[in-house]
């Protein structure tokens, strides 16, 4: 009798890996956040920030239990970007104006999908490995973590943070902001230093978008060239 | 004196391809019609309805003017994405349940995010060239053209007539569409076959986003095997 072939795992295996099963309790954690997000914004703040929480869990999930999957690294890409547009579109419904919001949703939008194509294009594993790169910002941003990580929590923070000082059902954006900067130092600083990390991370965005379709450029030239 | 290489195309030339100058009209059109979406509404469908033809319209002068390109492709894609995103936006902020609205937003994302990462994954062109699925509706839409079209089309002026029959700030989506089916029969026969197309164009969203996280899950499994 020979040896049994090393058996190969079943779709449903890598469905069920722990760190996906921690992306579907995301998704669900999404969905009541925004159901109740203007009923009890205090819940809907902790659901979110625990979401946002199990997305660095799931990662680290991943690695340590040798459950690393595509599948689960775009279930959490996914997840990501509707998050962050659902909490752009209550911010648009709150606060004038709201095309302001709507144009950030583009952005976050196209930047990630054009970053996306680039990066199968050019056969890299992840759009966050960019050595070659030539701009200043980018080299800072990307080649240190902790600078990455603190950008992409002070959008989160910017974002959560406004949505809570809105009281009434219209607000204007720049009312809120100035009346929370007089009255509270303690927000005057947190507004600060997430307006400073979300301003790099929008640049970034930006910067981004172009490389990325320079990429995408290239791409057919140098396939019209081998033909 | 050796013959002189070939030129190759700069990059500012595939920027300034016909079909791509199209693609950016689009975006400004865009731009403008959700800048003054709620003070003029007519104006904004009329300039949503022209870049929708727009969109027809520069697949065929890529084609014609032999001017195809990744980054048009591209381009073409990521403002579908966020023309319908920001569409579903303006329809939660005005429409009771918002909700339901973020959910559409979410599938409409999340659906076409997959199907990209599973096209690239298994080599396919585009994932409109779905051969090999053994779904009878997969089949039956991608393999009709002009279905798939009455599909899409259908879902655009869905969202577009329901947002023109908004009068006051906030609507119950439920009153509305009963008090216009009631009150004209153009509308009643208008409605009903824009949801039915919806419908089914949802329904096809749900199965390819499943297809497509199998697709994934199968690249995997398929490089554990092959070390």
């Amino acid at each position: 009798m020979g040896n049994k072939s090393a058996r190969k795992p079943r779709k449903l295996t890598v469905y069920l890996y722990i760190p996906n099963i921690i992306g579907y309790i995301r998704v669900l954690m999404n969905c009541v956040a925004f159901a109740i997000c203007f009923s009890n914004k205090r819940l809907f703040s902790l659901l979110y920030f625990i979401s946002f929480v199990c997305d660095g869990i799931d990662g680290w999930c991943a690695r340590k239990f040798n459950q690393v999957s595509t599948f689960g690294a775009i279930l959490d890409m996914v997840t990501d970007r509707i998050s962050t547009a659902c909490l752009l579109v209550i911010l648009s419904q709150v606060y004038r104006p709201g095309l302001t919001f709507l144009l950030l949703l583009a952005l976050d939008i196209a930047s990630h999908w054009f970053q996306m194509y680039s990066t199968f294009l050019s056969g890299k594993v992840s759009h966050k490995d960019v050595k070659d790169s030539t701009s200043w910002l980018f080299r800072a941003y990307y080649g240190n973590r902790m600078f990455m990580a603190f950008c992409c929590v002070a959008c989160e923070v910017l974002y959560i943070t406004l949505f809570l000082l809105a009281e009434k059902p219209t607000e204007k954006l720049t009312d809120v902001l100035v009346k929370s900067v007089r009255e509270s130092p303690f927000l005057l600083l947190l507004l600060a230093s997430s307006i400073f990390g979300w301003t790099i991370k929008q640049a970034v965005n930006v910067i981004q978008m172009k490389t990325a379709a320079d990429v995408c450029v290239l791409h057919d030239i140098t396939k019209k060239r081998a033909s």
